[in-house]
Parts: C-alpha cells; sequence; structure tokens
C-alpha cells in the first residue's frame, strides 16, 4: 500500500518527499520511466528505505529555480477561488504575482462566463520589525479587513520565506479567527525554500482545502458529479461528460467554496494532468471515499479512449461509454486526417509541466507530428495514488513509443537553447513564461497555451493540429526576430552540445581568481 | 594619536555569568579611566542591570517599534556607573518573531545614530548563550568586535558550549580580523577546575587570561543591583574583577582558536576533571 495522505498535520508533505521529485534529468522517455520504478515505487510504501523507495539520480546543476515558487502557485490556486481571500503574509514584494494572477483570474472567469473582477489577495506588507518582534497582530487585522471587505465564505494565508525563517504561528491565529469569524480560515505552509520544486505550492492549497472546506461527513451523495481537478481553463468538460450523464465540478480555480465543499459528495475525481490532481485526487479516495478515476490521463485516441472507460466504470455509466466513444472517433478522425495531411514533416518541442508533456506529445503523435524532445520542470516518479494505472510516462512509451532527448529542466532558459539545437524543432509548445521568448529570438514560433484544456479529449486532437497550423503561419515574423536580435550566451554556450555539462563537469564554473584577476587586469589595460 | 576603540564580545554558554562577568569588569576599566559602552545583545535585556541599578533601560527594538523611524539616541542610551555608556538591543517575546533579526536591526541602528563617538576606549557586546543563527553572530560580522572572550566554568557543558563558539570565531577568522583573546574561568568550583581550563585554553591554542573565584558577594551585589566594585569596593572579589579589567587592557594574545572534536574535549576532561584521591566525594 502506498503512503496515507496525512491531513491530521497543518502543513503538507513536499513533493519530493511524497514521490521522490526530481528537478534535472537527461535521457530517453524510456530510460526515466524504468529508472522511475513506478510500478515498485507505487506498490511499496513510501518513506521506508530502499524498498522501491531509492532515490532517482538526478543532475545536480549550479542553477534550479526558475522565476517562480511554491507561493505562488497558491496564488494562482487559492486566489483565484471565486468567493475567498488570500492573503499573503509577506513583505510586499511577495505581492508582485498578483499582478500576473490578476490577468489570469479574468482572463479565466471570463471563458467560463462568470462576471469579470479582480483577484483579491491582500498582502500583510512585512517590515523590519514584524520580523523580529512576529506579525501576530497585522495578520488578525488582515483577515478582519478581508472578512469586512469582502465577506468571503474562506480565507485562505500563505506563508512566506520571512515567516518561514521566523518561525511565524501561522495556524494558532487562523485557528483563533476561524473560531471568531465562523468561515475557514487555512493556513499553508508554501515557504519558497521548503520545497525544491514549485509544485509543492499546488499540494500545499489542496492540503488546506481538504483539511478545513471539503465537508467532512457529507448527509448526501451527487451520483452524476465528478471533480475536474484543473487550473482555469475553457469548459471542454461538460460537453464531455454530458454524454455520460455527468456533470462537472471544476475545482480549485473559479470554483466557489462551496463547490470546493462538496467534492466529497462526488462519485468521482478526475483531472487533466497529475501533476495537478494527483494530490488532492488520491487524498479524497483515501479520506472522502470518493474514488479516483486511474487511468491514463485524456490525450489522444488511446488516452481519452481509456480514460473515458474508466471514468464510465467508476460512475456505472458503461452502458453509456461505448456509443460515445464510437461516434467521437467516427467525428473527430476525418479532421484528424486532414490535419496529418497538413503537418506532415512538421517537428515540434513540448516544453510544459511534467505529466501535462506526458499528454501533449501523445497528441503531437496522435497527428504524426515528429517529437524528438521536450523538456519538463520536474518530474514526479510516481503519483500519490501509487496506482500503476496513472503511469503517464509509461503510458507514453507503450502507447505513442518513447522520446529520446527527454530533459527535466526547471525552466532553465540557458539549457533550452542547447536542447533546441538538437532538435531543431519547427514550433514548441508552451505553457509557462519564460521560455517562448527564447525560442522566438531562434526563429521559432511557441503556441502559449494559456487555455490547459486545448489538447483534452478527441476535440483536443483537433484544436491542438489547429493551433500548430496558427503559429506555423508565424514563421515569418519569428525568422525576422532572428535576424534583429543577438542572444545573451557566450560563444562557448552556443557551441556546447550537452546543456547538462555544467552539472556534469563542475569545475567549469569554480571560480578561478586568478583567471579573473587577469581578466579584469586586461579589461582596465584595454580600457587605458 | 588617534587611541583605537577596542570593540569586544563576550560569548560563552547560557547562565555562565557572561553579563555579571561583563559588567565588573567594565567597572573595573572605568577605574582604569577608560570610557566604555556595553550593548546587551540579550531579548531578556538584562545586560546592563548592575550598572544602571535596576532594569531601566527601554531597549533599543522597543524604542524603533514604539517610535518608528525617528529614535534619537538619548532615548536609547544611558549612562551606568562610572560613566558607562548601556544600550539593550532587546528582541521580542520568548517563542515569537526572531531574536537573531533583532540584533541585526539594533546593532544597525546604533551605527546609523553615531553611538560610537570617538571618544570611546571599549565597546562591549554581551551574547545570548549559543550563536544559534546568524544574528548572534552579528557582532563579530563586518568589522565590529575582533576580540573575543569565551565566558566558562569547570563544568562539561560550557566547555562544549565554549569549543562550539571557537567553531564560529574561526569561520569568521577566516574572512575578517575577529581574534579570540582568551577564556575567563567564572568558576564553579569543579574539581582541578584551573587546571582544566589551562589545559582547555592551551588546547584551543589560546590563554586562560583570569580566573574569577566563586564569592558570595556578587550574589549580594546582585541583589542590590549593582557591581562588585560599586557594592563592596574594598572586596577581594573586587580585585578579581579589577585584575580582568587590567588583563584585558594589557592582553597582546590574540589568535584564531583551534576547535577540538568531541573526542578530544572528553580526553581533557577526563585527564584534568576528576581528582583521583576524592573520587567519591561529590560536595561542590
Amino acid at each position: 500500500m502506498p503512503k496515507k495522505i496525512n491531513l491530521d498535520i497543518a502543513s503538507v508533505e513536499q513533493r519530493e518527499q511524497r514521490l521522490g521529485t526530481i528537478i534535472a534529468w537527461d535521457g530517453t522517455t524510456e530510460d526515466l520511466h524504468k529508472q522511475s520504478s513506478y510500478e515498485l515505487r507505487g506498490q511499496r510504501e513510501r518513506g521506508t528505505g530502499c524498498g522501491g523507495n531509492c532515490r532517482l539520480c538526478e543532475l545536480q546543476g549550479p542553477f534550479t529555480q526558475g522565476s517562480v515558487c511554491s507561493e505562488q502557485m497558491v496564488e494562482c490556486q487559492a486566489g483565484n477561488v471565486r468567493d475567498a481571500v488570500l492573503i499573503q503574509h509577506a513583505p510586499i514584494g511577495c505581492g508582485g504575482g498578483q499582478v500576473p494572477y490578476n490577468n489570469i483570474y479574468r482572463n479565466g472567469l471570463a471563458m467560463r462566463g462568470f462576471p469579470v473582477e479582480n483577484i483579491r489577495i491582500i498582502n500583510t506588507n512585512l517590515l523590519e520589525s514584524d520580523m523580529v518582534f512576529g506579525a501576530a497582530d497585522k495578520l488578525r487585522q488582515s483577515i478582519d479587513d478581508a472578512y469586512k471587505r469582502y465577506q468571503p465564505q474562506a480565507i485562505f494565508v500563505a506563508s512566506s520565506c520571512a515567516t518561514g525563517i521566523i518561525g511565524e504561528d501561522i495556524e494558532s491565529i487562523t485557528d483563533e479567527k476561524e473560531a471568531e469569524l465562523g468561515i475557514p480560515v487555512i493556513p499553508m505552509a508554501c515557504e519558497g525554500f521548503r520545497s525544491k520544486h514549485w509544485s509543492t505550492g499546488f499540494d500545499a492549497t489542496q492540503h488546506g482545502i481538504l483539511r478545513q472546506i471539503v465537508r467532512k461527513n457529507p448527509t448526501k451523495k451527487q451520483e452524476d458529479l465528478v471533480n475536474v481537478i484543473n487550473l482555469w481553463g475553457s469548459d471542454v468538460f461538460s460537453p464531455m461528460l454530458a454524454h455520460l450523464d455527468l456533470r462537472v465540478n471544476y475545482v480549485v480555480d473559479l470554483a466557489s467554496v462551496e463547490e470546493l465543499a462538496q467534492m466529497s459528495e462526488a462519485a468521482a475525481t478526475v483531472g487533466f494532468c497529475y501533476t495537478l490532481s494527483s494530490y488532492m485526487a488520491a487524498a479524497l479516495e483515501q479520506h472522502f471515499g470518493v474514488p479516483e478515476v486511474k487511468a491514463p490521463m485524456p490525450y489522444g485516441f488511446a488516452g481519452t479512449d481509456a480514460w473515458l472507460r474508466e471514468l464510465a466504470k467508476v460512475t456505472h455509466r458503461e452502458h453509456l461509454v461505448e456509443k460515445f466513444i464510437q461516434e467521437e472517433h467516427a467525428r473527430v478522425k476525418p479532421k484528424v486526417e486532414e490535419l496529418k495531411q497538413k503537418l506532415k514533416g512538421v517537428k515540434g518541442f513540448v516544453a510544459t509541466g511534467s505529466a501535462y508533456a506526458h499528454g501533449l506529445i501523445q497528441v503531437l503523435r496522435e497527428l504524426e507530428v515528429e517529437v524528438d524532445g521536450s523538456l519538463t520542470f520536474h518530474h514526479d516518479p510516481v503519483y500519490d495514488s501509487g496506482d500503476q494505472r496513472e503511469d503517464s510516462l509509461g503510458h507514453l512509451n507503450e502507447h505513442y513509443g518513447q522520446v529520446k532527448n527527454f530533459h527535466v529542466s526547471n525552466r532553465q532558459q540557458y539549457q533550452l537553447y542547447a536542447f533546441l539545437q538538437e532538435n531543431q524543432p519547427d514550433f514548441l509548445l508552451i505553457r509557462h513564461n519564460g521560455l517562448a521568448p527564447l525560442a522566438s529570438r531562434l526563429g521559432i514560433p511557441s503556441a502559449p497555451l494559456g487555455d490547459e484544456h486545448i489538447a483534452v479529449g478527441y476535440d483536443g486532437i483537433v484544436n491542438l493540429g489547429e493551433t500548430i497550423l496558427e503559429i506555423l503561419a508565424h514563421k515569418k515574423f519569428h525568422d525576422d526576430i532572428k535576424q534583429h536580435v543577438k542572444l545573451p550566451y557566450k560563444k562557448w554556450w552556443l557551441e556546447q552540445k550537452d546543456a547538462y555539462v555544467l552539472a556534469r563537469h563542475p569545475e567549469l564554473v569554480k571560480f578561478d581568481e586568478e583567471e579573473y584577476r587577469a581578466e579584469q587586469e586586461r579589461k582596465e589595460a584595454a580600457h587605458a | 594619536m588617534a587611541k583605537e576603540l577596542r570593540q569586544i564580545a563576550i560569548y560563552g554558554k547560557g547562565g555562565i555569568g557572561k553579563s555579571t562577568t561583563t559588567q565588573n569588569l567594565t567597572a573595573g576599566l572605568t577605574e582604569l579611566g577608560k570610557n566604555v559602552m556595553v550593548v546587551g545583545c540579550d531579548p531578556k535585556a538584562d545586560s546592563t542591570r548592575l550598572l544602571l541599578g535596576g532594569l531601566a533601560q527601554k531597549t533599543v527594538l522597543d524604542t524603533l517599534r514604539d517610535e518608528g523611524d525617528e529614535v534619537e539616541l538619548d532615548s536609547i542610551l544611558k549612562t551606568g556607573f562610572g560613566g558607562t555608556r548601556c544600550v539593550e538591543s532587546g528582541g521580542p517575546e520568548p517563542g515569537v518573531g526572531c531574536a537573531g533579526r533583532g540584533i541585526i536591526t539594533s546593532i544597525g541602528l546604533l551605527e546609523r545614530l553615531g553611538a560610537y563617538t570617538d571618544d570611546l576606549d571599549y565597546v562591549f557586546y554581551d551574547v545570548l548563550g549559543d550563536v544559534v543563527c546568524g544574528g548572534f553572530a552579528m557582532p563579530i560580522r563586518e568589522g565590529k568586535a575582533k576580540e573575543i572572550y569565551i565566558v566558562a566554568s569547570g563544568e562539561m557543558m560550557s566547555l562544549y558550549a565554549a569549543n562550539n563558539i571557537s567553531k564560529g570565531i574561526s569561520r569568521y577568522a577566516a574572512k575578517g580580523g575577529v581574534r579570540l583573546g582568551g577564556i575567563i574561568c567564572n568558576s564553579r568550583n569543579v574539581d582541578r577546575e584551573i587546571e582544566l581550563l589551562r589545559a582547555f585554553a592551551e588546547e584551543l591554542g589560546t590563554q586562560l587570561i583570569h580566573f574569577v573565584p566563586r564569592d558570595n558577594v556578587v550574589q549580594h551585589a546582585e541583589i542590590h543591583k549593582q557591581t562588585v566594585i560599586q557594592y563592596k569596593p574594598q572586596a577581594k572579589q573586587a580585585d578579581e574583577y579589577r585584575q580582568l579589567a587590567r588583563k584585558i587592557e594589557e592582553n597582546e594574545m590574540f589568535v584564531i582558536p583551534k576547535p577540538m572534536t568531541q573526542d578530544r574535549l572528553e580526553e581533557i576532561l577526563l585527564e584534568y576533571g576528576l581528582m583521583d584521591n576524592i573520587e567519591d566525594d561529590y560536595r561542590i
């Protein structure tokens, strides 16, 4: 049995401790799958020595985190709950994320047909004396202000590096305020240094929701309700699930607090990406008896077929599913054939979050787009349920073949340069900020998949194909950019074949004082 | 010739008598005509109690919190026995905030407010127990205290702490001019204490600068909120502190300590810390 998720303690267990997450690796997907040994890890109790629990080897480079942290993942989840408020108990700089996340929140509301409004995130603006004396009263005041100003149904409180270092007792204050205000006031441990990978921030939010919002002993069951753990993507699940007489309960983003609370009444939980859904889906099953649909993710024909069949099985709708699958194949296959013709000879590269990349590669392979290379921000050798049917990398290898140049790289633009030289793609699929500009400078158009649902299901194959055709039409524009920009790297790096050379040869970045002085002298001499 | 300001940090295990020793020693230095400032770096803010005749001092951090950035030097610097200038850094209530950050904040403020005047001969930093984080090492960073004395006794845990503090000193010594000036023994009357402390100091590469015997007059003076030199100037113990002051004034032995391994420390204890002939006599 895999280790049971512990909801008794206020802070979430870091992803690397639960799952053995790594952030740097280089090889083929088959090698990575073999080294991950999903099956063994899933079966044995994790955290008990080297029984299927050996650490997956990881490259140790000089650079790790790339422009994001766990706290920001909390902003983009807890901050996007429609009738809640998020308080950042942090110095004001942490509030920088409010700007992009407001943009995302407003877009999400518009896409789902909700009235567009601003995100509600409050920052406690911790100052020097708050660090010395603690800032319990400031937090109390912010909670009161949030309650008065917005009458929220829940208040989330995010910790920060600063409060983590001084050991601020956020939990006792949220307990006190929860009793006083009569709404959930939820502490979340998301200090940036707490985990080597920011996806722990997803888990921190979900942990808080599971502990303090999800109804503990629901009096009713909603047998046609399916929890869909997602971000802010367009509503593609409702039409699909309607064919199985199922309704969608989208969580966490853009959900109301009541929609989060009713998760325990649902018939099943699904996700679009195991990186995001792993923790909450497993905990809902373990602690609330809501089964997680354990299947490949809904990408490409094989993935979507298997996913739908498992969902139908869990929700007792087997009688509806085969007909739907058949109809969808018949409807979508001609369009896919057409797209295949148009995309003939095109080569792609996928640079996204971990499990999501596995899904996107499946869809590209379905479209017969060549994918030799990919970059994922981290890799989880196993997901929280430990169930082998969720082995997304294994599914990719088995049904769509391996990816030969597979790189785990946590948003390191300098490495992407080498990957693109190696793979020479015609386009990139990207979801996160920071990487697309480099591709543009190299004359490669990218699809910024802001709507994470674009490639989900049968229609997703068509959607993604059409998006690729669209961005390929921007090739000339990108060629122009390439003509007019210079990359910031030295010749040595531009000629470097191995993107991980700094990890494999740490001596290369060892500071040589003599050489540095000599260079300074040369520069000074040249100046004179 | 402009005289050089000597900045001295006093470290040692919690409860060993750092504050008592520092205040009595500074009282001795004022008798030598020296201008001394004592900066208490302990959230309990009791480092200047004997010089000021009680906990009369509003701490730097409390003042900063109450008055914001408009703090005046006069409101945090009080004059005590023998003209000593006394400052208490202060800190948060036990269990909240960050006392280490508090020391960083308050020393920064003292510098900004110009507390380090040219007429000073000595600044003493009386630092809380173990150097548990970066904040408690602040007095020996960035060219502040360059001289350190460790207060210790013959008790095992006090030597263990002293050895650990030496590790911190050797770390900062590598980068800056921080040096260990010696070990001050604040006697607990344990077996062969003076020999043990001498051996320990020698092993560290430093000296036992003075052995302060145990004397109940210290306790009496403390109850009266005074240093021994003020309370009973004629007492033998007052002379001990005067001697310590003179030895520090004349000290020329400043070293980078060589911290020992736990095994070596225990060997020294075995070698010196027991008296063969009175093995079963546990009177102190």
